[in-house]
């Protein structure tokens, strides 16, 4: 089946940026897109967000809870360039100024149902000690240009990063017109 | 012609003796197969992780196969490397893990030796640093010369691969 005539499918995806865990930071946002490739268009919902900035709490140290809500409808020909959803992690330092505190990325469920994503975050590190320590006085830490740099696999041979932490997003996938146009995401061993 | 997408991340690494690490990784796949779009190799980031985290490398992979022949389903070759803190990298291992082949989202593991030798080498080896390599990464996933070699055990590649088939009932082919 050639792909100009091959029909389009649609996928659902609903639910929520829910928390992320960083045990030594504190006055955490969280900002979300979804990344797909060129055969994908979003018929309905957002791409992105930014969510609001929360603090730690004494009950749960290092646990922050956004509960940021995602709802997006995508629909594609071929499942090549399946969506991802990058997260970057801002915090506040001690001067008030923005740095991020990581970054990471997933691709979305192949699946329908109900999805728990745990999502490793990491940050870009200095090139050298005295970079690190002018970063400090400067505030100028380094960061990606775009966030969805994390969602390609180009360039990356370059980038020193320290990990740490991760973000939990919870979420529904529902399918349309997937097994139709030919499609297999389960093993067809029912029958 | 039946079409497989593989897509999905290397996620990380467990289990070496050192944490500054990144690896490469290359598709392999049989005369039969064509990978008609998407990078068929690649290098991650290097990361040095927090004290309590594994190491992450949210690389992603996305593969679109064309399809001819079931003989030589395609594999990942892993080759890990840490990076001192001089910008040097050792061969820390090899590993290859095999794509799976019913449809679905897996969470496999791959398991990385590392060629070793014995006496006087891995003494020089031991005060001035390095690692043995394999002149051909063949050897990795063939069977060619393999009782020659001799290696140790190092850590775990954590990989999340998601399989869409298309085109393969067509054929009578059950997966």
């Amino acid at each position: 089946m050639a792909d100009g005539e091959a029909g389009v499918f649609h996928m659902l995806v609903t639910g929520a940026v829910e928390c992320g865990h960083f045990p030594t930071y504190n006055n955490l946002y969280c900002k979300y897109t979804i990344v797909f490739g060129d055969h994908w268009t979003a018929t309905a919902g957002i791409e992105e967000g930014v969510s609001q900035i929360a603090s730690r709490s004494s009950h749960h140290p290092g646990e922050f809870v956004w509960n940021f809500p995602i709802d997006i409808t995508l629909k594609s020909q071929l499942p090549r360039g399946w969506p991802q959803i990058v997260v970057a992690v801002y915090g506040l330092d001690m001067f008030g100024r923005d740095i991020v505190r990581g970054y990471g990325t997933c691709h979305l469920p192949v699946t329908a149902g109900h999805h728990t994503l745990k999502i490793p975050t990491f940050a870009p590190r200095p090139t050298t000690r005295l970079q690190h320590i002018l970063g400090w006085f400067l505030g100028q830490r380094p960061e990606f240009y775009e966030s969805t740099f994390v969602a390609a696999g180009e360039g990356r041979e370059v980038v020193r990063v320290r990990s740490h932490g991760h973000v939990i997003v919870k979420c529904n996938v529902a399918f349309k017109d997937f097994h139709r146009l030919g499609f297999h995401n389960a093993p067809s061993n029912q029958n | 012609m039946a079409e497989v997408f593989v897509f999905g991340q290397v996620r990380g690494a467990s289990g070496f003796p050192q944490r500054s690490l990144f690896c490469t990784w290359e598709a392999i796949h049989g005369a039969g197969w064509r990978l008609l779009r998407g990078a068929g190799d690649g290098r991650t980031h290097v990361d040095a992780p927090a004290p309590d985290h594994d190491v992450t490398w949210a690389h992603p992979l996305d593969m679109h196969f064309a399809v001819q022949s079931m003989q030589g389903w395609p594999k990942l070759g892993f080759k890990v490397y840490h990076q001192d803190d001089f910008g040097r990298n050792e061969l820390y291992g090899y590993g290859v893990c095999h794509i799976p082949m019913s449809p679905g989202s897996h969470t496999l593991e791959c398991a990385c030796c590392q060629p070793s030798t014995s006496g006087i080498e891995s003494f020089y080896q031991s005060l001035v640093g390095g690692s043995l390599q394999l002149k051909s990464d063949d050897a990795v996933h063939t069977q060619v010369d393999r009782f020659k070699l001799k290696t140790k055990t190092m850590g775990t590649v954590h990989v999340q691969l998601n399989i869409v088939t298309r085109g393969f009932e067509a054929y009578g082919i059950e997966m």
